[in-house]
């Protein structure tokens, strides 16, 4: 016998009430996981190892196009270090289902600029010198089975080719893995100058380019440069860091997070009076035990830590069960969810959150029962009546 | 078995105010009140309700404090002590036996009876050891394993006077012991009260409404009787003295 055994078999007197409490506690940490690793996807690929590139695209919609000559024009701006471009091709496999991210980008510069995509050399270099070829990432690779060196027809839904159609051919000339994040692998990449060529209009126009800023520049003065350079022209740009940029694309996303936030908050709050709930009427029923346990000797401390306990205990447990069936839940998810939302994993981070919430609700539903063992009377609880 | 000087005075109650406040009312329960009872003593106190037996027994026990006046224990005044203080003494020093048992439902007998010990040093074993011989002390071994609610009222006080007895306190504070039981169980009891006083030298204050008490009890201190003694007394030194 001890505190522990006292804790365990208190926490089991009613058995059903129990339950339905956990039960509580654990949905409620089921959705604050579910929401985690959501939340772990919308973020995920916002930051960017290098917070030295910028975006500048046109300043009315990203649909609008920029001149290519604005290439020369952005790289002769003092504390710019170079400047690459990417137009949007929105490809598809076969299947308008089958949708793809395919970009169009300077052969010469891109994977210079972007180091986190990593390849074997050779790939890239056969990559640059095949008009043709495609970069492809390795998630598309494995989706599809292609190969170095395979055909592959894509179609636009937006760019129609110089021969009257809008499926292009291509060659797999390499495969890429992303060094940062797995999410990540599932771009295509081709050459602009062939793009550029072959496309039916538009020509001479990039969506958007990617200046690099040399370390000592002033990120912030650079951008306002480039924006003033082009301010008064009909091709106005804006310019932000790569992580700004990214992180407004998905705003959308996270203000709904926030709104399932907002939920999950009112969930908790709703759980704290449950369980705070829960613990009152628990030590109400054995006040008379209570005062029974301080006649011999325990003292009020004692008793407080074993309410604690018996609240951490019933939190802790439903909260581990949340967390589980959120993991398993989130693992069968992430699989049917892959090409619209990759990346939904619950993080050591969120963990920890956990812990902490757990310890936290812990000492909030254990407050007022601690309170009442504090003033209990021993003579007044056990009966004494002058 | 503890080797007891009747000469010495185990508890001392001297001049003893206790009043409560009962809504705009201030209610005096004792009012200059004095006992004294020696080592070894079995002591019933009896009386009609109100006259504050209870309280007396409470604060014997250190569960409730006096207005005024000295509450001393085996010469320790317990009254000036601060609450954990007090935990830690009435633990070491007092055991409790009240009306209602009270005994925790989620635990065995043995569990129960075992309870107090969680503040002594003593290992699990030991412990397990001590309540093992407190049950047998009551008769109560064979239902070690038996949830409160497996037993018998009387069984049940048993398991009660063995968790009193279980960290061999010298005194043993008893409040109505036997207010639940039928009469063949009181007398078991009464019996097993005065046999601890007997075999094993416990000095005894129960407050009783039963008057066949009297038969077990070394004393017994018939309350409305005693307060009169008491004001009579009171009256004498104060004419003596004029």
């Amino acid at each position: 016998m001890n505190i522990f055994q006292l804790v365990w078999r208190n926490s089991f007197r009613k058995k059903t009430r129990f339950s339905l409490t956990c039960l509580s506690v654990m949905i409620a940490f089921f959705l604050f996981s579910i929401l985690a690793g959501i939340n772990h996807a919308l973020t995920s690929n916002v930051s960017s190892n290098n917070q030295y590139r910028l975006l500048t695209s046109h300043k009315i919609s990203l649909a609008r196009s920029l001149p290519l000559n604005y290439q020369q024009k952005i790289s002769a701006i003092a504390g710019v270090d170079s400047v690459s471009y990417a137009s949007w091709f929105g490809g598809f496999f076969k299947d308008e289902t089958n949708q793809l991210a395919v970009l169009a980008v300077d052969h010469q510069s891109y994977f210079e600029m972007f180091d986190e995509y990593s390849m074997p050399k050779w790939q890239l270099e056969q990559w640059k010198n095949t008009r043709t070829g495609l970069v492809v990432g390795q998630a598309i690779a494995n989706k599809y089975g292609w190969k170095v060196g395979d055909k592959v027809p894509l179609s636009s839904s937006i760019w129609m080719n110089r021969e009257g159609v809008f499926t292009w051919q291509f060659t797999v000339s390499a495969i890429y893995q992303n060094a940062t994040s797995a999410s990540d692998e599932k771009q295509i990449f081709f050459q602009h100058a062939y793009f550029d060529k072959s496309r039916a209009y538009g020509r001479n126009m990039v969506s958007w380019l990617t200046p690099k800023v040399a370390e000592q520049a002033d990120v912030d003065k650079v951008s306002q440069q480039i924006d003033k350079l082009f301010a008064n022209s009909t091709g106005a740009t804006r310019t932000t860091t790569e992580q700004v940029f990214i992180k407004e694309r998905v705003q959308q996303f996270v203000d709904m997070a926030m709104v399932i936030k907002l939920v999950v908050i009112a969930v908790f709050f709703t759980l704290l009076l449950i369980v705070c709930n829960t613990m009152m009427q628990s030590n109400r029923e054995r006040l008379n035990e209570s005062a029974m346990m301080k006649a011999l000797g325990f003292s009020s401390r004692f008793l407080i830590t074993q309410v604690y306990l018996e609240s951490f205990f019933m939190l802790a447990l439903g909260a581990l069960f949340g967390c589980i069936s959120a993991q398993l839940c989130l693992a069968y998810v992430s699989h049917l969810f892959a090409d619209f939302l990759p990346g939904m994993a619950i993080d050591n981070v969120h963990y920890l959150n956990v812990i902490s919430l757990v310890f936290l609700a812990a000492t909030l539903c254990s407050f007022l029962p601690a309170l009442t063992l504090k003033r209990l009377t021993i003579s007044n609880t056990l009966g004494a009546k002058a | 078995m503890q080797t007891n000087n009747p000469n010495k005075i185990a508890i001392q109650l001297k001049k003893i105010n206790k009043s409560y406040q009962k809504g705009s009312n201030n209610v005096v329960v004792h009012d200059n009140f004095n006992l004294s009872i020696a080592e070894g003593e079995f002591v019933a106190l009896m009386g009609p309700s109100g006259l504050g037996k209870s309280t007396l027994l409470h604060l014997i026990g250190g569960l409730d404090l006096p207005t005024s006046g000295h509450v001393i224990i085996d010469d320790q005044r317990i009254d000036t002590l601060s609450e954990g203080k007090l935990s830690i003494w009435r633990a070491e020093n007092i055991g409790f036996v009240f009306q209602s048992h009270h005994l925790l439902p989620v635990l065995t007998a043995q569990g129960n009876v075992e309870l107090p010990l969680l503040l002594t040093p003593l290992d699990s074993k030991q412990r397990k050891q001590h309540a093992s011989l407190a049950l047998r002390l009551v008769g109560m071994e064979e239902r070690a394993n038996h949830l409160p609610k497996e037993l018998s009222g009387g069984q049940e006080q048993r398991v009660a006077i063995a968790r009193a007895i279980v960290s061999d306190p010298k005194i043993i504070l008893c409040d109505e012991p036997t207010g639940n039981l039928d009469r063949k169980t009181a007398d078991e009891i009464l019996t097993l009260l005065a046999a601890l006083n007997k075999d094993y030298g416990k000095t005894i204050v129960m407050v009783t409404h039963d008057l066949r008490a009297s038969e077990y009890a070394s004393r017994v201190i018939n309350l409305e009787q005693h307060i009169e003694e008491g004001k009579q007394s009171q009256l004498s030194a104060v004419e003596v003295n004029s």
